[in-house]
């Protein structure tokens, strides 16, 4: 995108020009987000035709509410990766009402203990900080912190799909959440 | 309902609720109890805030994906379907909206008795005010909702919240703590606008609600 919408633009401008209903704002807001949106939705959803339907009423959402973003509640790409979450955790939960649990390769990645070094070298700084902080984690609590958090399994649908007591599926959770809140604070302080 | 304690005991007996809620899976009555507390209490809004920082950091572990082809052009397409039907939605929304606002005033201030299908109805003293509320969900305005305070008491709910289209049902909490379903309605593009009559009277209604088919609470109003 070439004009006064380029790379070097923040998401917050960006934003403010869809708030404003510029065309060129919002096609290159979606050329930004595109790709990571989708593969959130895929990641969650595992179908492709689904994640493309989570990613464009997600957009829809975003762009339609462009104008009431508070950027003192948190960054533009958090608010759209919230919202692409929360839409595929519905759009899973429509088509398949008894949890299961996921079996794709992001799952399977995540809640391992190897590492590509190649992946490692292009990861962002944001994806960096939440990979390692996850690394950090014992693998019961990793699997039980992916399955709430990315999947949207609720406590008791996680001791379910772990097959271990609600206050195990609890513990691990809440252990979990206390480890990586730590792990963030350090990592971001000055 | 039975409300937990106030104070610091109550905010350690809804600590595990709190994780949920920021993880966004937390649902139905425990949800309700969690909104009502955070009004509150500061040090578990921070808290809550401290929660949800965690979880969004998280959401980057996705990785990215290179969307089907086409995926532009598809979005761009349904952007100016939604402008259109939008439109037409907004247009019928004012019409509703200034069609409940003369039922409210008609049902709340007793200009005239009323006959529906369920027979003569009582007409609310002149001096009655409807009860009304701002319907909520995170401190965002999403809608508001009056109650008349004749017999039956009628409500009239608006709601505008986003672009969500489904079936919600709207109940009420009364005084003694129970819980009267009202009804179920459809929101269009975000849109809906609806009137129904109440089994209680206005005075034992104290707050309302809407819940989705997941027994998510989307928005709430403390009705006074």
């Amino acid at each position: 995108m070439r004009g006064s919408y380029g790379e070097d633009v923040s998401d917050e401008a960006l934003l403010s020009g869809v708030a404003v209903g510029d065309d060129r704002a919002v096609l290159a807001f979606v050329r930004r987000y595109q790709r990571r949106l989708f593969g959130l939705a895929l990641g969650i959803v595992g179908d492709p035709g689904m994640a493309e339907d989570v990613a464009q009423e997600a957009f829809i959402r975003i762009l339609r509410h462009a104008s009431v973003f508070d950027a003192r509640r948190g960054s533009v790409a958090t608010w759209t990766l919230t919202i692409t979450r929360n839409l595929a955790i519905d759009a899973v939960r429509v088509r398949r009402p008894i949890p299961t649990a996921p079996e794709d390769r992001v799952f399977l990645e995540l809640v391992s203990e190897e590492r590509s070094p190649v992946d490692a070298a292009v990861m962002s700084d944001a994806v960096s900080r939440a990979r390692s902080a996850l690394d950090l984690l014992p693998v019961e609590q990793r699997r039980a912190i992916v399955l709430a958090v990315m999947y949207g399994r609720t406590i008791a649908e996680v001791a379910t799909l772990e097959e271990i007591p609600l206050g195990t599926a609890k513990s691990r959770v809440r252990l979990g959440m206390a480890k990586l809140r730590e792990a963030i604070a350090i990592m971001e302080a000055p | 309902m039975n409300r937990p304690p106030e104070g610091p005991q109550n905010c350690e007996a809804l600590s595990e609720d709190l994780i949920e809620f920021a993880l966004g899976t937390l649902s139905g009555r425990s949800r309700s109890l969690v909104l009502d507390h955070l009004e509150s209490c500061p040090q578990c809004v921070a808290e809550l805030e401290s929660l949800a920082t965690v979880a969004d950091t998280m959401l980057w572990l996705a990785p990215e994906a290179e969307p089907p082809l086409g995926f532009e052009t598809r979005l761009v397409e349904r952007l100016r379907e939604g402008d259109v039907h939008r439109a037409t939605a907004r247009r019928r929304r004012i019409s509703v909206l200034a069609a409940a606002a003369v039922l409210v005033a008609a049902l709340g201030f007793g200009v005239a008795a009323i006959t529906t299908d369920r027979g003569n109805v009582t007409p609310p003293s002149a001096t009655a005010r409807p009860a009304t509320g701002l319907l909520t969900s995170h401190g965002r305005a999403l809608g508001q909702v009056s109650i008349s305070s004749g017999n039956p008491s009628w409500m009239v709910m608006t709601v505008d919240a986003g672009t969500w289209t489904g079936v919600v049902w709207c109940e009420v909490t009364l005084s003694n703590g129970h819980t009267e379903t009202v009804g179920k309605f459809t929101l269009a593009s975000g849109y809906g606008s609806w009137v129904a009559p109440l089994k209680s009277s206005a005075s034992q209604v104290r707050s309302a609600r809407l819940v989705d088919s997941n027994g998510d609470v989307i928005a709430s109003a403390i009705l006074d």
